[in-house]
C-alpha cells in the first residue's frame, strides 16, 4: 500500500458532510448569512451527480403553489400526518413547508425546467402561469439535470469541494462534551487520511438502502428503489456521535413497477391509472374493514372517506397489496393500456422514467413491454430506512423559534441533541413528505441557523487531541491491515477465518434484518421474540465488524459503507422493538401487538445511544398537532 | 553522449562478431513472431469473429430501416453509403485515427501515443533500412537515434502519467504486473536499452545483451502482451465512422434540436427563448478522478 | 442493467471515473479502459453513460431479470441544452424521446453570494431564509406563521384530524 498521507483542512466554520440535495441547500445557503465564514464540502462521490437524485427527477413532490393560490403550509402538514399515521413532527413540517417554495423558484431561475399547465396559460387572477401539476403537491419538471444544476449553486459558494472522500467518523469536542468538531474521513483515490476540523457540521449524508435483503440479489441487488450508496452514513455519523434519533423504526415499503422500482406517482396522478389483481378485480376496498378494525377510525373511515376525498395513508394501500398477493390473487397491475392511448400520455409515461428511473424503461425494453398493450406488474419493495420521502427516519432535531413548543426547542433550527451538529434531508427525523425541495430547504434553514450559532459565540474553544486523529486513522485503515494479514492463512480465494469481505458481511446483515426485522421474505412481519433475537446477531455481528477485511481502497469504503449500516440497522431494531404496537401496516407489522394503540403510542420514539458503552434508551417525546384557532 | 551519426549496429559489423545475415535473420525472427502470435491471437480470442459479426449486424440494422418507430420521428436517420464514401473514411482513418493518435481526446495521451508510435516506426524502420541494405547512412543513423529517443520519452512519460494514474486507487507507480505491464515496460527497456547501446558506442557487452533481450520480449511477447491490441485500432476506427455515416450509430439517438419537428414536441417550447449555445455544465472542467 | 463499456469506442479518458456515484467505473490496468467493476453496485443512473464524449457506455439489462437483445442509449448534449433518447426493444420496436435538461445557459443565472450585499440586521434575527419573502409567493406578503395563519400546536391524538 502507499503510504497514507494526513492532509487536516483546519478552521472551518460550516462543514457540510455529505453533498445531496440537503447539503448542497446548506452550502449554498450558508454563503448568503455567513460572507466571511469558511465553509467546506467533504462528499463521497462527486457532487456533480451524487445523491438520490444522480439519474434526475421528473417531479418535484413538495411544492406548495402559495403564488397561484393553491396550497397552505398547514395543508401540506396535514397531509403528511395522515399518510403517517399522525407520528411527524409539525413544527418542522410547517417550517419547512413555508420555505419550500422559494427554493422551487430559485431553482426555475437558475434553469430547471419546469413544465406549465397549458389550461392555466390565460388563465384568471392567481392561478395564471401556474406550474404542470401531477397531483396536490407535486409539479411536474424535465429533472434531468437537476443535481448539476443546484451542485454548482453550493460549489460557487463553498471555499472547497472535497470529493471522493468517504467520511467515517464524526470528530467530537475533547474540551466539551457532547459537542462536534468536524468529521475524518479518507479519499478514495489516494487513500489518503482527511481531517476537517469545524466549528458547526451540517450532515446531510445519505439514508439507508440496502439494509434489507432486497428482492433481487444477483447484479439486481443495484437496482434498489432508494440510491445504492446511501448508505445510512447519515445515520451511521450522527448515531455514533451519541446524537438522539426519532422514528428509526418508521421504515418505509413500497409499491413500484416489479423489478425495476420505476415511479407510479405520475401514473396515478397524471395519466389517472388504476390498479388491479391478476383476475383484473378492484381488490383495495375489500381490505380496508380489516384495516379500520385494525387501526382505527381516527385513520381509516372506510364510510366517511368516499365522502371527504381524504387521501388513503401509504401504507394502508401497500398493505393492501401485501395481504391480495398473500391470498393468493396476484400479480397486481397497473393498468396503463386505457392511459398508454393518447399518445401525448404515453410520451409523458416515457419520459417519467427515462429522467428519473431509466432501469425501468431498460426492463421493459428488454421484456417487450409496451404499456400501450400490456398492464404491467407492481410489487412491494424491500424496506428502505431515509427521511425524506413518505417516511420520516433521523435524527431528533430542534425546531424553529417561533413555531416549536419547548419540548422542540434547544437553541437552533435544525440543531441535534449534539451541540454543533446540525442535519439536513434525510438526516431529520419527523419531516417526511420533504422531497428534493424540502430536503435543499432543510438544508438552507440548518445553514442559517448554523450561522447564527457561531454568529452567537458558540463554537468557540474546541480542542481535538492528537490522540482522537491518530487512534481515528488507526480504525479507518485497519481493515486493509487486517486483510494483508489475514490473508496469509489461506491459499486463495475469498473464505478465511481471519476476517469477512464487505459483499459477505453486507449479505449477512441484510439476512438478519430481512428475517427478525420484517423484511420481503417473511412479509414485514416481526414480533418481539424476533426482534430480540435480531438484536442479538446484530451484537454477534458488531464484534465481528472488527475484523471486516478490505483488498484495496474501493473495498476501504464499501468496509466503512458495512459499518454505517450496521450502526443504523441497529437502531432501527431498537426503536422496533420499543414502538409496541402495528402503526404503519404495510410498512411492518409487530405480531405481538397487532392494533394501532393510540393510548399509550401516539408518540415520536427518541433514542440514545451512549457513545462509550453502546447501550440504548429509550423514551417517548409528546407528539403535537396543528390546530386551527376557533 | 550520443553520437548522432552513426549506430551501434554499425559498430558490431565493425567488432566482426556478428554480419548483416546474422542480423536479418533475427529482423526476420521477430517479425514471423508477431505476425503470427497475431494471427493466432485473433483467431485463439476470437477477435477477427467479433468484428465481421459486429460489421455484419450494422449492415442488418441499415436494412432494417425505420419502420418500428413508434414515439418520435427517425425520417433521414439512414444513408446508405458508396464506394467513394468508404474510401473517403478510411483515407479519414488512416490520416487520423492512426497518423496523430485521433482516438484519444486527452491531449497528453494523445502527444504521449504519437511519440511512442513515431519513435517505434522510426527505430524499427531504420534499423531494418540499415541491416537489408546493409550499410548505415548517416540519416539513417540519425533517424535510428530520434527514434529510440522518441520512444524513450513516449513509454516513460506513458508509465507516470497514466499507468500511474490509472492506477489512482492508492496503488504506489511500482507496483508492477507482468501481465498487464508487459508491452509498456517492453517498449521502455527497449528504448532505455537502445540509447544505453548508441551511448556505450554500441558493439557486443552488456548493452547489445540487454538489447537483445528486451526486443525478444517485445516482438516475441505479442500473444501476452497488448501489442496486436494495436492492429485493431485501424478497424475499430474505420467502423466507427461507418457506423456514424451510415446513420445506424449503434442505436444512439439521433435527436437534435436543431429540425423544427423536434423544437414542436412535447415541452420543448420550455426552450423557445433560449440560445443554441447553452455553454458548459458538468463538462466544464476536465475529469481528474477526484 | 448495469454498465460496460465498449472497448472500440473508450480511449480511457476519465470522465466516467470521475462522475459514478457509486465509485464503480475504474479503469483497467492492461487496456487502459473503463469498466464497471461492481455491477452489483450500479443504480443504472447512467451518469456515466451521459458523461462519456465518445458514448462508449451502454447499459445491458441486470442480467437476474431482463433479457438480451434491448438497448436504450442517450445523448446528453449540454450546448443545445437537451437530453435524446432512444429505446429499442427486444422484438425491434423503437421509441425516441427528445426533452429540454435546462432553460438558461449553464450557471449564468447563479448568483455568488460573496458579490451581494450582506443581509440586515432584521432579516438575521428573522425566520426568512434568503430571497424571502419575496420568492416564496413572488408578491409582497410576509412569511407563514402559526399567528398569520391563525394556527396553534396542540397536544394529544384527538387532534389529529382530517381537515
Amino acid at each position: 500500500m502507499k503510504a497514507i498521507k494526513t492532509i487536516v483542512e483546519d478552521n472551518i466554520d460550516i462543514l457540510v458532510v455529505g453533498a445531496g440535495l440537503g447539503g448542497t441547500g446548506a452550502a449554498y445557503e450558508a454563503r448568503y448569512w455567513g460572507r466571511n465564514k469558511k465553509i467546506v464540502i467533504a462528499e463521497k462521490a462527486n457532487i456533480n451527480r451524487s445523491g438520490a437524485v444522480a439519474q434526475g427527477l421528473y417531479a418535484i413532490n413538495c411544492y406548495m403553489g402559495t403564488r397561484f393560490g393553491e396550497n397552505n403550509p398547514e395543508d401540506h402538514v396535514r397531509y403528511a400526518r395522515i399518510d403517517l399515521m399522525g407520528i411527524v413532527r409539525e413544527d418542522l413540517l410547517f417550517d419547512m413547508a413555508r420555505h419550500v417554495d422559494s427554493s422551487v423558484h430559485k431553482f426555475e431561475e437558475w434553469g430547471l425546467p419546469l413544465m406549465k399547465d397549458p389550461k392555466k396559460e390565460n388563465a384568471e387572477g392567481l392561478a395564471k402561469g401556474a406550474y404542470m401539476r401531477e397531483g396536490k403537491w407535486q409539479i411536474m419538471i424535465h429533472g434531468e439535470s437537476y443535481k448539476p444544476i443546484v451542485a454548482e449553486a453550493a460549489t460557487k459558494q463553498a471555499d472547497k469541494v472535497y470529493n471522493r472522500i468517504m467520511v467515517t467518523h464524526l470528530l467530537m469536542d475533547d474540551a466539551q462534551d457532547n459537542r462536534v468538531a468536524g468529521c475524518v474521513g479518507f479519499n478514495v483515490r489516494t487513500g489518503n487520511y482527511h481531517v476537517f476540523k469545524s466549528k458547526t457540521t451540517i450532515v446531510g449524508a445519505g439514508g439507508a438502502s440496502n439494509i434489507f435483503k432486497p428482492r433481487s440479489v444477483g447484479e439486481g441487488a443495484g437496482r434498489v428503489w432508494y440510491a445504492p450508496w446511501s448508505s445510512g452514513s447519515a445515520y451511521g455519523l450522527m448515531i455514533e456521535a451519541g446524537a438522539q434519533m426519532t422514528q428509526m423504526e418508521n421504515r418505509i415499503v413500497l409499491a413500484r413497477f416489479k423489478d425495476g422500482y420505476g415511479p407510479v406517482g405520475a401514473y396515478f396522478l397524471h395519466l389517472h391509472t388504476y390498479t388491479q389483481n391478476g383476475y383484473g378485480e378492484e381488490y383495495e376496498s375489500k381490505w380496508f374493514p380489516e384495516l379500520e378494525e385494525m387501526v382505527g377510525k381516527r385513520y381509516l373511515d372506510v364510510a366517511a372517506s368516499h365522502v371527504s376525498a381524504r387521501p388513503i395513508p401509504t401504507c394502508l394501500r401497500t398493505s393492501a397489496i401485501i395481504s391480495e398477493m398473500n391470498a393468493g390473487r396476484g400479480p397486481i397491475h397497473m393498468v396503463t393500456m386505457e392511459a398508454f392511448q393518447d399518445p401525448h400520455l404515453e410520451e409523458v409515461g416515457w419520459e417519467n422514467f427515462l429522467g428519473m428511473t431509466v432501469g425501468q424503461a431498460v426492463l421493459w425494453a428488454a421484456t417487450d413491454i409496451d404499456p400501450k398493450y400490456i398492464n404491467p406488474e407492481l410489487t412491494t419493495s424491500e424496506p428502505y430506512v431515509m427521511g425524506s420521502h413518505a417516511t420520516g427516519c433521523g435524527a431528533w432535531c430542534s425546531g424553529p423559534e417561533d413555531i416549536s413548543p419547548e419540548e422542540y426547542f434547544w437553541g437552533y433550527n435544525r440543531m441535534t441533541s449534539v451541540e454543533g451538529l446540525f442535519g439536513a434531508g434525510d438526516a431529520v427525523g419527523g419531516t417526511p413528505h420533504a422531497f428534493s425541495s424540502g430536503s435543499f430547504t432543510e438544508g438552507r434553514l440548518a445553514a442559517k441557523a448554523a450561522c447564527k450559532y457561531l454568529d452567537d459565540g458558540k463554537g468557540e474553544g474546541i480542542v481535538v487531541s492528537d490522540k482522537q486523529i491518530a487512534d481515528r486513522k488507526d480504525q479507518i485503515f485497519r481493515p486493509l491491515e487486517t486483510y494483508r494479514i489475514g490473508r496469509n492463512e489461506i491459499t486463495a480465494g475469498t473464505v478465511a477465518p481471519g476476517y469477512i469481505l464487505p459483499m459477505p458481511g453486507l449479505q449477512r446483515l441484510q439476512k438478519i434484518m430481512d428475517e427478525y426485522c420484517g423484511g420481503v421474505t417473511v412479509s414485514y412481519m416481526t414480533n418481539d421474540k424476533l426482534l430480540n433475537m435480531g438484536m442479538q446477531k446484530m451484537s454477534i455481528m458488531e464484534e465481528d465488524l472488527e475484523k471486516l477485511g478490505a483488498e484495496d481502497i474501493h473495498q476501504l469504503m464499501r468496509a466503512w459503507e458495512l459499518k454505517h449500516r450496521h450502526r443504523t440497522s441497529e437502531c432501527v431494531f431498537q426503536h422496533t422493538f420499543f414502538r409496541k404496537e402495528t402503526r404503519w401496516p404495510g410498512y411492518y407489522y409487530r405480531g405481538d401487538a397487532m392494533k394501532l394503540d393510540d393510548e399509550n403510542w401516539h408518540v415520536l420514539t427518541v433514542s440514545h445511544r451512549d457513545r462509550d458503552t453502546g447501550d440504548y434508551t429509550m423514551s417517548k417525546a409528546p407528539c403535537y398537532h396543528l390546530v386551527n384557532d376557533e | 553522449m550520443i553520437n548522432f551519426d552513426t549506430t551501434p549496429i554499425a559498430t558490431l559489423i565493425d567488432s566482426e562478431a556478428y554480419t548483416y545475415a546474422d542480423m536479418q535473420m533475427y529482423v526476420i525472427i521477430m517479425v514471423v513472431l508477431v505476425v503470427s502470435m497475431t494471427i493466432a491471437d485473433l483467431i485463439h480470442k476470437g477477435s477477427k469473429t467479433y468484428f465481421d459479426n459486429s460489421a455484419a449486424e450494422a449492415e442488418a440494422l441499415l436494412a432494417a430501416g425505420d419502420a418500428n418507430c413508434s414515439v418520435g420521428n427517425e425520417e433521414g436517420r439512414l444513408k446508405q453509403l458508396s464506394v467513394g464514401d468508404k474510401v473517403g473514411i478510411l483515407a479519414n482513418t488512416l490520416a487520423v485515427d492512426i497518423a496523430t493518435a485521433g482516438e484519444f481526446t486527452d491531449p497528453v495521451r494523445r502527444l504521449v501515443h504519437i511519440l511512442t508510435m513515431y519513435g517505434f516506426v522510426l527505430f524499427n524502420a531504420a534499423t531494418a533500412m540499415i541491416i537489408f541494405s546493409e550499410e548505415s547512412t548517416v540519416i539513417l543513423a540519425q533517424v535510428w537515434n530520434t527514434g529510440a529517443i522518441l520512444l524513450f520519452i513516449g513509454s516513460f512519460w506513458y508509465w507516470f502519467s497514466f499507468k500511474v494514474d490509472s492506477v489512482s486507487d492508492a496503488v504506489p507507480w511500482t507496483s508492477v504486473t507482468l501481465r498487464k505491464d508487459s508491452f509498456s515496460l517492453a517498449l521502455m527497456a527497449t528504448s532505455v536499452t537502445a540509447i544505453g547501446w548508441s551511448i556505450t558506442n554500441g558493439g557486443t557487452g552488456i548493452w547489445f545483451a540487454l538489447v537483445i533481450f528486451s526486443t525478444a520480449s517485445l516482438f516475441g511477447g505479442v500473444y501476452w502482451s497488448k501489442f496486436s491490441h494495436m492492429f485493431f485500432k485501424p478497424v475499430a476506427g474505420y467502423n466507427k465512422r461507418i457506423i456514424k455515416a451510415n446513420g445506424t450509430n449503434e442505436n444512439l439517438p439521433h435527436e437534435m434540436r436543431d429540425s423544427e419537428w423536434q423544437q414542436n414536441r412535447h415541452s420543448m417550447e420550455l426552450l423557445k427563448d433560449a440560445p443554441m449555445d447553452m455553454g458548459l455544465g458538468i463538462k466544464r472542467e476536465a475529469p481528474n478522478h477526484y | 442493467m448495469p454498465t460496460f463499456v465498449y472497448m472500440t469506442r473508450c480511449d480511457g479518458c476519465g470522465h466516467c471515473v470521475d462522475i459514478c456515484p457509486s465509485d464503480i467505473m475504474h479503469i483497467d490496468e492492461k487496456y487502459r479502459r473503463a469498466y464497471n467493476i461492481e455491477p452489483n453496485m450500479c443504480w443504472e443512473c447512467y451518469s456515466c453513460v451521459k458523461a462519456c464524449p465518445h458514448q462508449a457506455i451502454d447499459v445491458r439489462g441486470y442480467a437476474d431479470f431482463a433479457p438480451l437483445g434491448h438497448s436504450v442509449r442517450t445523448i446528453r448534449d449540454e450546448e443545445k441544452g437537451t437530453i435524446a433518447w432512444r429505446v429499442k426493444f427486444r422484438d425491434g420496436r423503437v421509441k425516441n424521446f427528445l426533452s429540454p435538461i435546462t432553460t438558461q445557459p449553464w450557471g449564468t443565472k447563479i448568483p455568488n453570494f460573496r458579490d451581494e450585499a450582506e443581509p440586515s440586521d432584521e432579516m438575521r434575527n428573522s425566520e426568512l431564509l434568503s430571497f424571502e419573502p419575496k420568492y416564496i409567493r413572488m408578491d409582497d406578503g410576509g412569511l407563514h406563521t402559526l399567528e398569520s395563519n391563525k394556527l396553534s400546536l396542540k397536544l394529544g391524538a384527538q387532534y389529529h384530524e382530517s381537515h
